[in-house]
């Protein structure tokens, strides 16, 4: 009797909960996990998406239906009432397939969504030479300036790009060079392990650059101790790494000499005292309870003196130059509850050039500071929004004499205070929109500036996605006019872009078209900027074109390579033009191809890497108009290769232009003409048409297997 | 005859009140496990998680389920969802049970996954995370054989790879096998797998 009663029991103590789970389009998701909350009673969703269980629980209970790239499902009730359910699952906006704001946008980092590129490739391409400046040339929407090796984007000139480090801005992020030698970025790219680089319509975030910012982020935990020793044929480089339990350091020394270089090589200038450069870097980065702290820290100092081939100076242009500069940026990010994080972080900058150009002689010293704060609150997956201020501030002081002006003083302070903020807005997994606003008061113009800011992405198909975006941007004119007037507005741009996205496996499509509207640039009415030249924000001119690129690591096994082309149409009137025209930084066509094929059997890495960059401008004194002419075209086939003699040791060589084009970068026209009335010229070509480097890398570290490919 | 039957029941409802429900639904989710059904079983580990929240064991064999159920998927975004998932699990389980060496090994198991994905883009970046994570786990605890024995295979391959010399590592495996031979786990539900195939592997050293 008892135990008949307490089966009874038992068994109308049973509930049973069932349903069926489906997608947005109807469809049944087999695998989903469905319980009740707090107890182990639940199920998995069958085939048909039903699923069945039975619990003792009574009363009111939560109901949990979670799968894999879907927002969990919640329904609280009484459990009686639990039958036949029909749940419909959003998909979870976070998940690695949603649609991302990427317009403008290429990424390099293990974290990002969509990566063009990834951390290694930033220096295993062959013509970058370890540079992370030299590997983003590859991509679209960069100009080939070869005598420079700074960032030209899209039609803009190099001082529009800026870069960041850790969120914070650097203000010389070029080492100087002669010239006809391209320049290289200042910081190891071994320090970083995220870089972005956004050739237009980025964040409200990020402000002074008309056209272009490249984000890059240190390691925030290194993993594990280790030495790197780089002997090479230009100098040699030694890395250390220590982490103790909450923190960790790395330091990096380098030193450069081409002397060696320069005595085996021919090199068309007469050096004096061939280039040299010692540098150190120091990365510290703390753990606290909720955020991190990282300090970076890197000074370097160069010096060289040459004779250079002048049309004008039958002797040859005398040019000394010694550079001393310091960054140091430090940062704080950390979660202040489950919804807010704050960021902070401040940079100073100091740096010191000392020049002697033939016979005038001049001095000059800018000190920098930039600080910012940020906060993030994540209200939902589908709604989080970003707000911050910042401060920028630079004084800049340059001494200037020659035989004629005896000595000359002069200088500015250039001081912007900004505030932004961001919406991201996720409307679906499909759908995206990001809008920000930015304003900025500068200090030099006492003059306020509001930059709107707008994205939309859609998602055309799993692997597909069309996005629009728009932007406002605003920069205070280069200390080249700064520093003789002061009187001007901020230049602008207006960034129209429109772009397609394909992410298959391992495969990477983009095509980008944009346009982009100058106004307010600064004109002059000088040969070269000085006191006398009467400065205007009159100045004007665009940009469009289109921004192909391709990647591809799957056809071919061990095989990776991309290509790209960017198709420019730009002209401006600004700083001494008579006239609108095509400037002589941007051409009408560059394209690269990058491939790398790691032999497994020879433990090789071969690389390849082929860029082709149309004619640039230049104006010929003997026929009329202003950049009337073009040069020939520009090519460079580099090679690479990568040996690892074991896990730790490398053995790297790269030839850059293996097949010697005789590029030709401009020509120089004498300034008065010869008896027979013409302009004689010289070709402006580089210190030398090939370049080969060496090295040798050794890593000492507990696993005996990490080594420096990653930094080559 | 009634006090029997009490007596009965009460032996009876004692013995089901001796096995937990803990019990039950651990053993309930490993049998589906040995049935091949890793969905099922992974899905009833994270429903015990959610209602155990001070035991990392659940959360550490349903990221482990996906884990090993990740080797060999070809698919990215499969591949990344299903890590993805085992990530959080292993936060989930680091959250409860701090510098714990089992989980270190899962968590390097789960790098592994991705280097064994693409070497050539995940070699590079993970490979140290993943010797970081053994050395540690050996240090908190030098007599758990899973961290000698996984470390020993990770460097078996890479010594391959380079042709060099595999036997420190067949002395390694040697080392992990007399640590199986010792090894007590905690509880019944605590780590320990691995013992065959390191058995496996040392047997192949010695061909």
């Amino acid at each position: 009797m008892i135990l008949v009663a307490l089966i009874s029991l038992q068994v109308s103590a049973q509930t049973i909960i069932s349903g069926t789970v489906f997608n947005a389009k109807n469809e049944p998701i087999e695998g989903a996990n469905v319980y009740l909350e707090g107890t182990y009673d639940g199920a998995t969703s069958n085939e048909k998406g039903a699923f069945y269980f039975e619990t003792p629980a009574t009363g009111t209970q939560t109901l949990v239906v979670s799968f894999l790239s879907y927002e969990p499902f919640t329904i609280v009730g009484d459990v009686s009432f639990m039958k036949g359910i029909e749940v419909k699952l959003r998909e979870d906006v976070s998940a690695l397939d949603a649609v991302v704001l990427s317009a403008g946008t290429f990424s390099a980092g293990d974290n990002s969504k969509v990566n063009a590129l990834k951390p290694l490739d930033v220096v295993t391409t062959a013509s970058a030479l370890g540079d992370f400046v030299g590997a983003l040339q590859t991509l679209p929407g960069t100009t080939t300036v070869a005598e420079d090796g700074r960032l030209f984007v899209r039609g803009g000139e190099a001082n529009e790009t800026q870069i960041f480090i850790d969120g914070i801005r650097v203000f010389t992020p070029y080492s100087p060079t002669t010239n006809n030698a391209p320049t290289r970025g200042r910081y190891s790219p071994f320090l970083f392990d995220g870089i972005t680089f956004s050739t237009g319509g980025y964040s409200a975030e990020y402000g002074q650059a008309l056209s272009s910012v490249l984000l890059l982020n240190t390691t925030d935990e290194p993993d594990q101790e280790k030495t790197d020793i780089g002997i090479m044929s230009l100098g040699a480089t030694l890395g250390n790494t220590q982490k103790w339990k909450k923190s960790a350091l790395s330091v990096n020394a380098s030193y450069i000499n081409l002397t060696p270089y320069n005595a085996i090589f021919k090199s068309r200038n007469d050096w004096i005292k061939p280039f040299e450069t010692v540098s150190g870097e120091a990365v510290f980065r703390k753990k606290t309870n909720s955020g991190l702290f990282k300090l970076y820290g890197v000074f370097d100092a160069t010096n060289f003196e040459l004779t250079q081939d002048d049309i004008n100076e039958p002797e040859g242009a005398y040019f000394k130059l010694k550079n001393n500069n310091f960054y140091l940026n430090g940062s704080y990010q950390g979660v202040l509850n489950d919804t807010w994080t704050f960021f902070s972080g401040v940079s100073l900058t100091q740096a010191k050039n000392d020049l002697n150009i033939i016979e005038s002689k001049v001095n000059n010293h800018e000190k920098s500071l930039h600080a910012k704060m940020k906060f993030k609150n994540r209200i939902s997956n589908r709604l989080k929004l970003y707000f911050g201020t910042e401060y920028f501030a630079t004084q800049f002081n340059e001494s200037y004499k020659d035989t004629s002006i005896v000595h000359e003083d002069y200088g500015y302070n250039n001081n912007i205070a900004a505030v932004f903020a961001e919406a991201d807005i996720f409307i679906s997994k499909n759908l995206a929109l990001k809008t920000g606003l930015r304003g900025e008061y500068s200090a030099i113009f006492k003059d306020f500036t509001m930059a709107p800011r707008v994205s939309v992405a859609y998602k055309t198909s799993s692997k597909s996605q069309v996005s629009l975006a728009y932007g406002n941007f605003y920069q205070n004119p280069s200390s080249n006019i700064l520093k003789f007037n002061t009187d001007l507005k901020a230049e602008n741009a207006s960034h129209y872009i429109f772009n397609y996205q394909y992410n298959g496996d391992r495969q990477v499509f983009r095509a980008e078209g944009y346009y982009k509207n100058y106004s307010n640039l600064v004109k002059y009415d000088t040969e070269f900027t000085n006191f006398n030249s009467n400065y205007t924000s009159n100045g004007s001119g665009y940009a469009t074109g289109l921004d192909l690129f391709w990647r591809d690591s799957k056809s071919i096994k061990n095989f990776d390579y991309w290509l790209s082309y960017s198709l420019l149409d730009t002209q401006r009137d600004y700083n001494n033009y008579p006239t609108k025209a095509q400037p002589n930084f941007a051409n009408t066509h560059n394209a690269s191809v990058v491939g790398k094929y790691w032999i497994d059997s020879l433990r090789s890495q071969v690389g390849m890497s082929y860029s082709f960059a149309s004619g640039r401008t230049y104006t010929n004194p003997n026929s009329t108009g202003f950049l009337n002419h073009k040069t020939k075209s520009f090519n460079n086939l580099s090679l690479n290769w990568a040996y690892l003699i074991s896990p730790q040791k490398i053995l790297y060589a790269s030839v850059n232009n293996v097949l010697g084009f005789k590029n030709i970068n401009g020509y120089q026209y004498a300034n008065a003409p010869d008896v027979n009335g013409t302009f004689n010229r010289r070709a402006l070509q580089p210190a030398t048409d090939q370049f080969f480097f060496v090295g040798f890398f050794w890593t000492i570290s507990d696993d005996k297997k990490s080594n420096q490919l990653d930094n080559l | 005859m009634k006090q029997l039957i009490i007596i009965a029941t009460l032996l009876i409802s004692g013995l089901v009140s001796a096995q937990t429900s803990y019990e039950k639904g651990m053993q309930k989710a490993f049998s589906l496990w040995e049935q091949n059904q890793p969905t099922e079983a992974s899905n009833l580990f994270e429903r015990i998680a959610h209602a155990e929240p001070d035991n990392w064991l659940p959360p550490y064999y349903a990221a482990q389920i996906n884990i090993l159920y990740s080797f060999g998927e070809k698919n990215e975004d499969v591949l990344a969802a299903k890590l993805k998932k085992a990530q959080n699990l292993i936060n989930d389980a680091t959250a409860i049970s701090k510098d714990n060496p089992e989980i270190l090994v899962l968590q390097a198991l789960l790098h592994t996954v991705w280097v064994t994905f693409d070497g050539a883009t995940y070699g590079m970046t993970l490979s140290g995370k993943v010797v970081e994570l053994y050395t540690k786990a050996k240090l908190l605890d030098p007599t758990n054989p899973r961290a000698v024995y996984c470390k020993a295979e990770w460097d078996m391959g890479g010594a391959k790879y380079f042709g060099q010399d595999i036997t420190p590592f067949c002395k390694d495996l040697e080392h992990a096998t007399e640590l199986f031979a010792n090894f007590k786990p905690e509880t019944a539900f605590h780590p320990n797998w691995g013992a065959d195939r390191a058995k496996m592997l040392l047997d192949s050293c010695q061909k």
